[in-house]
C-alpha cells in the first residue's frame, strides 16, 4: 500500500477542519454526558416519586426512549420537525435527542443500583425525620451514584461512540471529517485507521478518568 | 412523674391486606419508664414500633405522645420522628457517611447545626458510648456491636423524648448482648426513656422488671418474666416463656 505523502499532505490540508470536527464531538459528547447525568437523576427522582401517576409516566419515559433508536429520533426531529415550522440546529437537535435517549439510559441504571440498596437505611433516614427529597438527596444519591460510576462510565463512551450518529443530520463532528479526507484521496483504509485511533484514544481517557473517580468514591469497607 | 404517659396507646389495630397483625393493642409508656415487649415472630412487634412513627400507618385505634394524637391527617410527621430516636435491628447505618458523619446528620440537616457545633454534640455523645475514637470509621469498617453504639448515638444526638429499639441483640453474640443490656440500663439511670422490643430473655430480664407480652396482635399479659414463665394461667403465655427458659 503506498499513498502516503499525498494523504499526509491531504491530512495537513484539511487539519483544521479535522480538529474543529474533533472538537465538535467533544462537545457533544461532553455536553450531552452532562446533560444526560443530570436529566438522568432528575428522572430517576421522578421513578421515586409517591404519586403513582408520576411513577406511571416516568416509566413510560423511560421505555420509550429506551425503545427508540437514536437516530430515528434525530431524524423525526430534524427532518420532521421543520414541517411543522420548527426549524433546529443539528447541534441542538443532537443535544436534545441526546438527552432525552441517555437520560433514560442512565435513569435506569440509577434505578437497577437503588434495588441493590439497603432499604432498613433509607427508613433510618425517613424514621429520623428527614423529608423525602432529604433522604433523597442525602442518602439515596450519594449512593446510587457511586454504584453506578461503572455503568455511566460506560454510557459516556457509548455517547462518544454514538456522536458518530449526529453527521447525519448534517452536525459536522470528527467522523464526517474524516469521511471528507478520505473522499478526497481514495485513501479510505489510512483514514479510517487514523479515525478509529483516534476514538480509541478518546475513549481510553475516559475509561482511565472513570477509573480514578471510582477510586476516590469507593465507600470504604464496602466491598462488591 | 407526670399524670399522663408519654406515649398511650389504644386499642390500636393494623391490618395488611385485611390480615389482622395488630387486634387492639392497649399501652403506656411513662416518661423515664423502660418498656419491654416480648412475642413470638410475626406477633406484631416491629408494626406496633411502625406505627409510633407512622413508618407504617395504622388502620384505627388512637396514640398520644405527650399528651397529643399523632395518628390521623394534620400530624406533623417529621416533627413527631424527630421526637422517637429509632434504633433498627440491623442498625441500619448510612454506608456512605463516616461514624461521625452518621451522628451529625441529623444534627446539620434537621437541627440546622454548624458543622462544628453538631461535631461537638456528636463526639459527646459517641464519647458517651465508647465510640468517639472510631469517628473516621466507616460502617463496613467495624464490628456489629460497635455499629449498634453508633446507631443507639445517632438517636440519642436528637435528644428523643423516647428511644426505640427493635431487637437489639438479634444481630449480636452472647458477650456483645450483655454489653448491650448494661448499655441499656445505664440510659435508663440516666433517665432516658427507652421502649424495647425483643425475642431475648437474658436482655428482658436483666432490662426491665416486668415485660408485655404480645401474642397474635394483643397484649396478653404484663407481668415479671419468672411469674409469666411459671404459673401464668394462659397457656400461650406458658407456651412462649416455658420454651424459652426451659432447657
Ligand atoms: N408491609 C407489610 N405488608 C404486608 N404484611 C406485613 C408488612 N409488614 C409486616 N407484615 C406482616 O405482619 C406480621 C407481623 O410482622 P412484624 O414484623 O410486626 O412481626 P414481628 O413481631 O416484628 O416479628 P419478628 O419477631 O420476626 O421480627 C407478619 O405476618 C408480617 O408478614
Ligand atoms: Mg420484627
Amino acid at each position: 500500500m503506498n499513498g502516503w505523502p499525498s494523504f499526509w499532505r491531504d491530512l495537513l490540508e484539511q487539519m483544521p477542519l479535522i480538529l474543529a470536527g474533533l472538537g465538535q464531538t467533544l462537545q457533544l459528547t461532553v455536553l450531552v454526558s452532562m446533560t444526560g447525568l443530570l436529566g438522568g437523576v432528575g428522572v430517576f427522582y421522578l421513578t421515586l416519586s409517591r404519586q403513582r401517576l408520576v411513577r406511571r409516566c416516568t416509566q413510560g419515559y423511560i421505555s420509550f426512549f429506551i425503545g427508540m433508536p437514536l437516530i430515528v429520533l434525530l431524524f423525526l426531529m430534524y427532518y420532521g420537525l421543520p414541517q411543522w415550522g420548527l426549524r433546529v440546529s443539528p447541534f441542538w437537535v443532537a443535544v436534545l435527542g441526546f438527552t432525552l435517549n441517555v437520560a433514560a439510559y442512565n435513569a435506569a441504571y440509577l434505578t437497577s443500583a437503588y434495588n441493590g440498596l439497603d432499604q432498613a437505611e433509607l427508613e433510618a433516614a425517613r424514621s429520623q425525620g428527614f423529608s423525602h427529597r432529604q433522604v433523597f438527596g442525602l442518602v439515596t444519591l450519594p449512593q446510587v451514584l457511586r454504584l453506578s460510576v461503572p455503568a455511566l462510565t460506560n454510557q459516556a463512551i457509548l455517547n462518544l461512540k454514538d456522536s458518530t450518529v449526529a453527521f447525519l443530520i448534517q452536525y459536522t463532528e470528527f467522523f464526517a471529517r474524516m469521511q471528507e479526507l478520505a473522499a478526497t484521496n481514495f485513501q479510505f483504509f489510512k483514514a479510517y485507521l487514523l479515525a478509529a485511533m483516534v476514538y480509541l484514544a478518546l475513549v481510553s481517557v475516559i475509561v482511565l478518568a472513570a477509573r480514578a473517580v471510582e477510586k476516590r468514591v469507593a465507600i470504604p469497607g464496602v466491598h462488591r | 412523674m407526670t399524670a399522663t404517659p408519654l406515649i398511650q396507646v389504644r386499642d390500636l389495630v393494623k391490618e395488611f391486606d385485611g390480615q389482622r397483625v395488630l387486634a387492639g393493642v392497649n399501652l403506656d409508656l411513662a416518661e423515664g419508664d423502660i418498656k419491654v415487649v416480648m412475642g413470638p415472630s410475626g406477633c406484631g412487634k416491629s408494626t406496633l414500633l411502625r406505627c409510633l412513627n407512622r413508618l407504617v400507618e395504622p388502620t384505627s385505634g388512637t396514640i398520644h405522645f405527650r399528651g397529643q394524637e399523632v395518628t390521623g391527617p394534620g400530624v406533623d410527621v417529621r416533627a413527631l420522628r424527630q421526637g422517637i430516636g429509632f434504633v433498627f435491628q440491623q442498625f441500619a447505618l448510612y454506608r456512605h457517611l463516616t461514624v461521625l458523619g452518621n451522628v451529625t446528620l441529623g444534627l446539620r440537616k434537621l437541627r440546622g447545626l454548624r458543622r462544628a457545633e453538631a461535631e461537638q454534640k456528636a463526639l459527646h455523645e459517641l464519647d458517651r458510648l465508647g465510640m468517639a475514637e472510631h469517628r473516621d470509621k466507616y460502617p463496613g469498617q467495624i464490628s456489629g456491636g460497635q455499629k449498634q453504639r453508633v446507631a443507639l448515638a445517632r438517636a440519642l444526638a436528637m435528644d428523643p423524648a423516647v428511644v426505640v429499639l427493635d431487637e437489639p441483640t438479634s444481630a449480636l453474640d452472647p458477650v456483645l448482648s450483655r454489653e448491650v443490656a448494661q448499655l441499656i440500663r445505664r440510659l435508663h439511670d440516666e433517665k432516658v426513656t427507652l421502649m424495647c422490643v425483643t425475642h431475648d430473655l437474658q436482655l428482658a430480664r436483666s432490662i426491665a422488671d416486668q415485660v408485655v407480652f404480645l401474642d397474635r396482635g394483643v397484649v396478653r399479659a404484663e407481668d415479671s418474666v419468672a411469674r409469666l414463665s411459671a404459673d401464668h394461667p394462659d397457656p400461650q403465655v406458658r407456651a412462649f416463656f416455658g420454651r424459652e427458659t426451659g432447657t
